[in-house]
């Protein structure tokens, strides 16, 4: 759902994040190498990003991207522990290494975008909005910062994650 | 020879999550760094995994990796001398 | 009530070197480390250095039964810092911003014999929830995850809360444990050494890792009314690379911004020290001295104490700010354990004696995966 019209996919779970990114995107094969959690916050910026009007792909530092949520990164968490679980198939796996960091999806977006602001990432144990509020406009307290690229961003597994993103601009 | 260059034409594909590539997108004599695939610094760390889950070589020193993995022929190469498994 | 300025009013470090911050400087003082070689630790494959708490050492908090180890060090730590000073941990408004990478991770590999396994027992806000509770704060505590930054992001979101005038304290408390999932992770991308780490050296060959809790609890304060001698924060940054999500970018361009940021309204002479990351690995310390020389700071001293601690991930941040406060209040600027010979592209000014400053400011550092970094300036306020 993009500003308030459904936006056209189909695939069930995580085979409609692949989809969206053939459909509405489709020049960025890093795509392919991230988890689940940075997929979904990759589309949903794509999404807003692509009809915002604005030049894109120019470094700049004044916009800032803050999300939030619940799961953390625990997909990536639970497959990076099965490369390690069975000691006599213990092969960590660095590419997935990587993504057990939440606050990876947002340098995933800063890097595709080239924004140079502020990145960051909060956990909460549950969607509390005033909280979230009051945070995001605490983030303008930073004078760089002119727009806020904010949102909920949740992956639990292929079939359980949402994501709601905004753009919150200074006044 | 031919047969393990093809596998592991296969195997790079599936473990760099290069979805778009197909086995005969590459070629085995390129390099595999520094090309249209767009490896990077994590995709060397992950071929050296490859290595040693698949065939039994440990890598110690990553920086052998630079030698290793300057073509799919060479890595063939390299994995028919020092196999274990 | 807007416009208040975030005050150190108490801290604590829980390390390998001591349980309170007071023990952790003087070892620090003393030149000793937390560091050792483990092989076979955990049944991992590779050895490793690393600074391991004896976790059969802490001591016992009352109904501890149920809780985690990284919820434990974590409510020793606050509960020690509370204890030097009057700040109501119940009151609503009080706030509690926790900064971890990997929280309860361990919990992952356990079998479900322990606590509990419900999918949301590792999930960090369930952690976070659990340690809220005990300490009997009615507030939702946030929790910063933002890699090895989120203990300088932790302490910036505090003051830009206590700023809005919303909370009158804001406990900051960074902690992780170590666990077969965080070192075989950092073993794979070949970042370890099972060597004394060296930053800035020549022979450099990357991280150790180290457990440690350590809190720092801030008071918002009118800027009319600070008390002489308090720690103030006075500006944060955090500024992305937009280069790579494990590399850090050659030209150092969000370390550069960020300090860049923080240095508004202030002079080099003024600085008596940069603590910086220095992780140790061959990109991380360049970067560093890149954006350092950039920002035209080459001549401010520079150090890094993960030679004492290693790298203590979510905790770094605030632990190595608890150390520079302390050793500024003694005018002193501390040598980078493990360092001797620059191997570093940009001539900066290694720390590797103790030093005299009567300089009262100092800039924390910190860059992490994702391709982050932040920095903060402090200074301590003279009336």
């Amino acid at each position: 759902m993009l500003n308030g019209h459904c936006l056209e996919t189909s695939g069930n779970g995580s085979e409609m994040l692949t989809d969206a990114y053939r459909r509405y995107v489709g020049d960025y094969p890093k795509f392919f190498k991230m988890d689940g959690l940075s997929r979904l916050g990759f589309i949903a910026s794509e999404l807003i990003l692509q009809r915002l009007g604005e030049e894109r792909f120019t470094p700049r530092t004044d916009r800032a991207v803050i999300l939030f949520n619940r799961s953390g990164s625990i997909e990536a968490d639970v497959h990076y522990q099965s490369t390690i679980s069975d000691p006599d198939n213990f092969f960590p796996s660095p590419s997935v290494f990587v993504y057990t960091l939440p606050n990876i999806v947002t340098g995933e977006i800063a890097i595709r975008n080239k924004y140079q602001g502020e990145t960051s990432f909060f956990v909460l144990e549950h969607e509390d909005q005033p909280t979230i509020q009051a945070m995001i406009e605490a983030s303008f307290e930073d004078e760089g910062t002119t727009s806020v690229l904010a949102g909920w961003v949740d992956y639990t597994d292929a079939h359980h994650f949402e994501a709601r993103m905004k753009i919150i601009i200074k006044e | 020879m031919e047969d393990l260059v093809l596998e592991l034409k296969k195997d790079i594909i599936e473990s760099l999550n290069l979805e778009d590539v197909k086995p005969e997108d590459i070629d085995a004599d390129e390099p595999l760094f520094g090309s249209g695939l767009g490896l990077d610094s994590i995709d060397a760390l992950e071929l050296i995994v490859l290595l040693e889950r698949k065939y039994g070589i440990k890598l110690k020193d990553p920086n052998k990796g630079k030698e290793v993995f300057k073509s799919v022929n060479v890595m063939a190469q390299f994995i028919t001398d020092n196999r274990t498994k | 009530m807007a416009g208040r300025i975030a005050v150190a009013i108490a801290d604590n470090i829980i390390s390998p070197l001591g349980l309170t911050s007071e023990e952790n400087y003087m070892a620090v003082k003393d030149g000793r480390t937390g560091l050792a070689r483990y092989t076979g630790q955990w049944g991992l494959p590779d050895p490793f250095m690393a600074a391991l708490i004896d976790r059969e050492s802490l001591p016992s908090l009352p109904d501890e039964e149920g809780l985690t180890i990284f919820e434990k060090m974590v409510i020793l730590s606050i509960r020690q810092a509370l204890s030097q000073c009057d700040v109501d941990v119940t009151s609503e408004r009080t706030l509690l911003i926790l900064s971890t990478t990997k929280g309860n991770v361990e919990l992952l590999g356990k079998s479900t014999t322990q606590r509990c396994l419900t999918p949301s027992c590792p999930l960090l806000g369930e952690a976070a929830k659990t340690i809220a509770n005990y300490l009997r704060n009615p507030n939702l505590p946030i929790v910063v995850s933002n890699a090895c930054i989120s203990g300088v992001c932790a302490q910036i979101e505090a003051s830009r809360l206590l700023a809005t005038g919303r909370y009158d304290h804001a406990i900051v408390c960074g902690a992780d444990v170590l666990s077969p999932f965080i070192v075989s992770g950092f073993q794979s991308l070949k970042a370890l050494t099972d060597e004394p780490c060296r930053p800035f050296d020549i022979d450099r060959t990357g991280i150790n890792l180290g457990d440690a809790a350590a809190t720092i609890i801030y008071r918002g304060v009118a800027a009319d009314a600070l008390p002489s001698g308090a720690w103030t924060l006075v500006k944060g940054a955090v500024r992305n690379d937009a280069h790579h999500i494990s590399s850090p970018s050659p030209t150092g361009d969000g370390c550069y911004n960020a300090l860049r940021y923080v240095m508004q309204g202030a002079c080099e002479e003024d600085i008596a020290f940069i603590n910086a990351h220095g992780t140790a690995t061959l990109f991380n310390d360049e970067m560093e001295s890149v954006a350092i020389f950039r920002a035209g700071l080459s001549q401010i001293p520079v150090n890094s104490l993960k030679g004492y601690f290693g790298h203590t991930m979510g905790a770094a941040g605030i632990l190595e700010t608890i150390i520079s406060m302390r050793a500024l209040n003694e005018g002193i600027i501390l040598p980078t354990k493990g360092y001797e010979c620059l191997g570093v592209s940009k001539k900066i000014n290694i720390a590797t004696e103790s030093g005299h400053t009567d300089s009262r400011s100092f800039v924390k550092m910190m860059s992490g995966f994702g391709g982050c970094n932040a920095a903060i300036r402090f200074c301590e306020y003279q009336s």
